[in-house]
C-alpha cells in the first residue's frame, strides 16, 4: 500500500482550481468530466510532481454531513491539511501580497514553524517549517 | 490608566477571541514544552548530529555533549520529535546518500561517504525507509532526469 493521493472538500471546484494553482502554485495534473459538472481535479506540487497528488472534491455540495463537518472546522480555526514548507516567513510574506487571508501569523512551537490561512473554498491551511 | 483589573479584563477579551483551535494549541504547547532546558538539551544533541552525522555517533557520546543520561536523553529525544536519535541519524544519512547517489555517486562511494558501516547495512537500511535498493533508486532519478532533458 501506499499513499497517493490526499482529498480537499472544497466549495466550487472552478474557484477552488483557480486559488490553489495561480495563489498556491500547485499544477493542475488530472482533470476528468464526471457526472453532473463534477470533475475529477487533481493537482501535484511543482516540487514534486510525481509526489502525491490533491484532489479537489466537491462533497461539501452533494453531501450535507460533509459541509456540516467542513463548517465547524472553519468556525474553531482548526487546519485539516497542511503543506510543508522551505520557510513559512517567506511564503507568508508572499501569499499576504496576493491577497491570501490568515488567521494565524507565523508562530512558533519549539521545533516546528506554522500559520495558518483560508483558502476561499471552505478550508483553514496550515504552512508548517520543521526546523 | 492600566491597572491589574484592566490588564486582566484586556487578556481575558484576547483569550475570548482566540479560536478553539489556538487555545488548544497553547493548552498542549504548555505540558508538552514546558521546560526549557530540557529543549535547549534536545536542540543540542539534534544540531549535533546535523552537523556530525558523517562521523560515528552514538547514544553514549550524545549524551556526554549535553551532561545528561543518556536514558533521560532517549527519552526526552523521542517526546520532541517522535524519533530516537538512532532513528533520526539515519533518516538524516538516508536522505544525504539519496543526494549522493543523485550527484551520479557510486552505491559504494555513497556508502563511505555517509559513514554507512557497510553495503549491506545501506543497502538494507535504504530499502526499509525508501522501499527502492540504493540502485533502484538511483536508475529511476537518472532515467528522470534524461525524461526531463528529451521534454
Amino acid at each position: 500500500m501506499k499513499v497517493t493521493l490526499i482529498s480537499i472538500p472544497v466549495r466550487d471546484q472552478e474557484k477552488a482550481l483557480k486559488f490553489y494553482t495561480e495563489k498556491l502554485g500547485f499544477l493542475k495534473k488530472k482533470d476528468k468530466p464526471l457526472d453532473g459538472g463534477n470533475r475529477w481535479l487533481t493537482l501535484v506540487s511543482k516540487e514534486a510532481q510525481d509526489g502525491p497528488e490533491i484532489l479537489l472534491e466537491p462533497a461539501p455540495i452533494h453531501f450535507e454531513p460533509s459541509k456540516v463537518y467542513q463548517d465547524a472546522l472553519m468556525e474553531s480555526g482548526i487546519p485539516y491539511t497542511q503543506f510543508d514548507v522551505d520557510n513559512v516567513d517567506t511564503e507568508y510574506e508572499r501569499l499576504i501580497r496576493l491577497g491570501v487571508e490568515f488567521s494565524v501569523k507565523p508562530s512558533t512551537m519549539e521545533t516546528t514553524k506554522y500559520a495558518v490561512f483560508n483558502d476561499t473554498c471552505g478550508n483553514n491551511i496550515a504552512l508548517v517549517e520543521e526546523s | 490608566m492600566a491597572t491589574p483589573h484592566t490588564a486582566a479584563v484586556g487578556s481575558n477579551l484576547k483569550l475570548a477571541r482566540m479560536t478553539f483551535y489556538e487555545k488548544e494549541l497553547n493548552r498542549i504547547n504548555d505540558i508538552v514544552y514546558s521546560n526549557q532546558e530540557q529543549i535547549q538539551t534536545v536542540f543540542g544533541v539534534r544540531n549535533y548530529i546535523n552537523n556530525n552525522y558523517e562521523s560515528d555517533l552514538n547514544l553514549d557520546l550524545l549524551s556526554h555533549i549535553r551532561f545528561v543520561s543518556k536514558y533521560h536523553l532517549l527519552r526526552l529525544f523521542k517526546r520532541l520529535y517522535g524519533l530516537t536519535p538512532r532513528q533520526y541519524l539515519i533518516g538524516n544519512r538516508i536522505e544525504k546518500s539519496k543526494e549522493q547517489l543523485k550527484n551520479g555517486l557510486s552505491v559504494t562511494e555513497t556508502c563511505f561517504a555517509v559513514e554507512f558501516e557497510s553495503l549491506g547495512s545501506l543497502g538494507t537500511l535504504f530499502k526499509v525507509k525508501t522501499g527502492k535498493s540504493p540502485s533502484e533508486f538511483q536508475k529511476e532519478q537518472l532515467s528522470r532526469s534524461t525524461l526531463n532533458l528529451q521534454s
